[in-house]
């Protein structure tokens, strides 16, 4: 047995848990938030992509020990005393997803870009977002979603 | 195939396309074996009960059954009952708000069941683009009989002409009268029958069909709240694990679990080639599973030239149709033979694909439990399905159980395709679960979703053309072997025509792919119409043109080549591709970024012209058929299922490549909107004609015929 250690969406957590977890199976089994999926176990598909300490990591092939210590944001944590996130608003306008299970791991890949280069051109989107796949094909539209939630964060931090 | 299952398929109302082999075939697994109280779950209320439409020649129990289409509970929530489950596809969407139409509701005040065996009517599975010409009208029809029943049940209590009554603001009123749908549904002492032929909203004072809306399901989606199947707790749940063959087919020999046997809460269950665990965890299960040596007896896989030989020399001759068949795998007008003999030209030409996996992003899951009803067996197992009604009569024949003490309950699908329509998973959950006393949940690995589950099968196709001089078709010959009868009429005008799916014994796990064969044959038909139009020095839009009196087909194929450019095209690398499928008349036209030297091809623009005939819901229509496109390409241009040997070489997203944000080209989609056309369902059809247009592009700009999908691989292999 190990013990885990995170801050998880803000609030500092411990778990008594089997060594060797994957910080997909602490956030999932032990956490019990479910926001981040499962969908290869190889870091190929973002389903699973949370952020540590501000990156976009794909929880399914971090150690949980990696993780030790680190902030660790989810998608259940995105929202703000009761407001969605910009990225969260952009998507549902832009009606950015089908079936909806890659959406919590594209929004945080999407935060994370967004971080770093607040103003995306389409092809820095695409290649900032490389690494998720949506097998529905909505990525005309999450590309319009990530640009707009630019302007809206933009807006917001005038405003 | 005389099976529950089997009848139970040839019981619904709707003929199924041949090549649906996965439903065809026996389940998965059979094991040996060892009164609902459904509607508690609901709360009291109103079960609207109304005689299911049935089939001529439906089984004498299901001319008996009744389906349950709403509820309405005494603190006023309306809720319809579906058996369509939500893929992604929007039906969850498009159902609530056709409720809604008719029962003059905000669409927010009308929740909706979908896909539970032990509540809902069965509608069949949600496959064949089947919700919007099947379903929505039945929904329709419902909710309109509802309402008129509530209406005059209203103007009976009160004494009032029943004109005076309407729908305001939730409520039915009349002068100082008022009564919610709560309220009126605890009259049902008063009511009586359910009036006949209600007249339906028509299109011109539709508030809500027609209109774009967001995803019913959108918020929860964006929070990370919508839980698909393995996201669902359950009380005392065990994880489940399978011991996996890494041959496509095996027979289990020995197995060494000593190892797993010694870790704590673990189990293992074998029973004939099924080996599998539980334990306390995920991780846990997984662990003991990798731990087991099992020894398997391998059956080779042939390569994929002897798979094709296989298909032609297994074939069988394609039978006439009975009349009335939707999906006939044989299709002829006049003597197709004798035309092409006395063509001034013929021509002839062949077209193959290989298998491509359905890689929906949510692995296939269960949850399986087993309890005491009245003393017997009842098992409920939740997961996502697109088949929740097959996939209970397939736990019922595993498990000899009658299929009233199975309850399927599906859980919305992270994606689907076509290929969650077997219950593998629903099968292994609950065999796990009835050894461990508990519920159990297993989840699918990548590897599993790749190597175990059927894939869209292969083919080849021969087609053989005559024509004349002036660029007419006159004779049309085209053969499928094992791909499909999907798509397969012929729908450019030739005097005669012989069409037929030859159906053949194939080496591999397949079944059922989004629009089925329809790519394949629409891929074949297109392409050759090209090698035509090439022949004859025309241009192929003015080629299909002069081959086409469908008014309809004519208008997205002219519109379709006036905005992607067609006339402009020197220069550039523009394809194109034309369909009439599931009844939508589409065109698309294309613009490729090619490589020569490395035989690659890039979709940079892709403008697709669509008719569907009435449209429902605009801006879903438009995110299905972007979607079709974005899928489509994948397996145009890349995607194929590599094996070697035994075994699949193909095991995990590494070595199955999808198409990503980088193969994402510009798509722009243009809607006709057919208010007094009855609308198709449009899931499928956009996908047809992605391939024949970049192969098409392919073609204009480096004249080079590609005849196989994956283009590339075919360029690949095409001699210097």
């Amino acid at each position: 047995m190990a013990e885990y250690r995170i801050v998880l969406n803000g609030s500092e957590r411990r778990w008594e848990a089997p060594g060797g977890l994957s910080l997909l199976d602490l956030i999932r089994d032990y956490a019990g938030l479910t926001g981040a999926k499962y969908g290869c176990g190889e870091g190929q598909c973002g389903a699973c992509t949370v952020l540590m300490n501000g990156r976009a990591v794909s929880a399914c092939i971090t150690p949980a020990e990696a993780a030790q210590g680190a902030e660790v944001n989810t998608i259940e944590g995105l929202a703000k005393g009761g407001r969605i996130h910009p990225v969260q608003q952009a998507f549902l306008e832009r009606s950015a997803l089908q079936c909806g299970f890659c959406t919590p791991g594209m929004i945080m890949g999407a935060v994370a870009l967004l971080a770093s280069t607040p103003e995306p051109s389409e092809e820095q989107v695409r290649k900032g977002m490389a690494k998720h796949i949506c097998r529905c094909g909505a990525y005309p539209r999450i590309v319009e979603a990530i640009q707009l939630a630019g302007r809206l964060q933009r807006e917001a931090r005038r405003g | 195939m005389d099976s529950l299952k089997a009848r139970y398929i040839a019981s619904l109302e709707i003929e199924l396309e041949p090549e649906r082999y996965e439903l065809f075939s026996d389940a998965t697994w059979r094991f040996s074996p060892t009164r609902r109280e459904v509607l508690g779950r609901l709360g009291a209320g109103v079960l609207f009960v109304f005689t299911a439409p049935v089939p001529a020649r439906a089984s004498a129990e299901a001319k008996d059954a009744l389906s349950t289409r709403f509820h309405i509970s005494p603190t006023n929530v309306v809720t319809l009952l579906t058996g369509k489950v939500e893929l992604g596809q929007g039906a969850r969407t498009l159902l609530t708000r056709a409720a809604a139409e008719e029962l003059r509701l905000p669409p927010e005040r009308v929740l909706i069941t979908m896909g539970d065996t032990g509540l809902v009517p069965d509608d069949g599975g949600t496959w064949a683009s089947l919700t919007t010409p099947e379903t929505l009208p039945a929904v329709r029809r419902a909710a309109a009989a509802l309402r008129e029943l509530l209406i005059d049940t209203a103007a009976k209590l009160w004494g009032a002409p029943r004109e005076s009554v309407r729908i305001e603001g939730g409520a039915f009123v009349s002068g100082p009268h008022r009564r919610d749908f709560g309220q009126m549904a605890e009259l049902r002492a008063v009511m009586s029958g359910i009036p006949a032929g209600a007249p339906l909203t028509p299109p011109s004072e539709w508030r809500f069909l027609g209109q774009p809306a967001g995803q019913a399901d959108g918020w929860s989606c964006v929070t990370g709240e919508k839980q698909f199947t393995a996201d669902l707790p359950a009380a005392g749940m065990l994880h489940g694990a399978v011991v996996r063959p890494r041959a496509h087919t095996a027979r289990l020999v020995e197995a060494d679990s000593e190892e797993a046997g010694r870790m704590p809460g673990v189990r293992i269950v074998r029973e004939g080639d099924f080996l599998g665990v539980t334990a306390l965890e995920p991780a846990a299960a997984r662990r003991a599973a990798r731990s087991i040596k099992a020894k398997w007896d391998e059956t080779p896989l042939p390569d994929f030239a002897a798979m094709l030989e296989g298909f032609r020399k297994g074939a069988r001759a394609p039978v006439p149709p009975k009349p009335g068949v939707r999906y006939p795998a044989l299709v002829t007008k006049g003597d197709a033979a004798a035309a092409l003999s006395g063509a001034p030209f013929r021509h002839e030409s062949t077209y193959s694909l290989r298998p491509i996996a359905h890689t929906a992003l949510e692995p296939r899951a269960a949850i399986a439990e087993w309890s005491k009803v009245n003393g017997q067996d009842f098992l409920t197992v939740r997961g996502g399905t697109q088949a929740p009604f097959a996939v209970r009569l397939e736990l019922a024949e595993a498990f000899r159980l009658a299929p009233e003490r199975v309850r399927v309950i599906a859980a919305d699908c992270g994606g689907a395709f076509g290929g969650k329509q077997r219950g593998e998973v629903f099968l292994e959950a609950a065999r796990l679960a009835r050894d461990a006393g508990k519920p159990v949940r297993l989840v699918w690995s990548r590897e599993e979703e790749l190597t175990v589950a059927y894939s869209r099968p292969a083919g080849v196709i021969d087609v053989k053309s005559g024509f004349n001089p002036q660029g007419q078709l006159l004779a049309w010959e085209f053969h499928n072997y094992n791909s499909g009868a999907a798509g397969l009429p012929m729908h450019y005008d030739v005097e005669a025509s012989w069409c037929g799916f030859h159906a053949a014994p194939a080496p591999l796990r397949q079944g059922s792919y989004r629009s089925l064969a329809a790519v394949a044959n629409t891929f074949a038909r297109e392409s050759h119409m090209e090698e035509v139009a090439a022949r004859l020095e025309l241009d192929p839009v003015e080629f299909r043109l002069r081959n086409t009196v469908d008014a309809r087909l004519r208008e997205v194929m002219e519109k379709a080549a006036a905005l992607g450019g067609w006339q402009g095209r020197r220069g550039k690398a523009l394809g194109f591709a034309a369909n009439i499928e599931k009844d939508a008349r589409l065109a698309l036209c294309v613009e490729a970024a090619v490589d020569p030297a490395a035989r690659t091809a890039r979709l940079v623009r892709a403008v697709m012209v669509f008719d569907p005939g009435a449209v429902l819901n605009p801006d879903h229509l438009k995110n299905q058929i972007e979607g079709a496109i974005l899928q489509g390409l994948g397996g145009a241009l890349f995607e194929e299922i590599r094996w070697e040997g035994t075994a699949f070489v193909s095991r995990r997203l590494t070595s199955y490549r999808v198409p990503r944000f980088q193969d994402s080209p510009k798509v722009e989609v243009h809607l006709i909107d057919r208010r007094t056309v009855e609308p198709a369902g449009a899931g499928e059809s956009p996908i047809t004609v992605v391939a024949p247009a970049i192969a098409s592009a392919i073609f204009h700009s480096t004249g080079k015929r590609l005849r196989s999908l994956p283009l590339e691989r075919a360029w690949r292999e095409l001699p210097a």
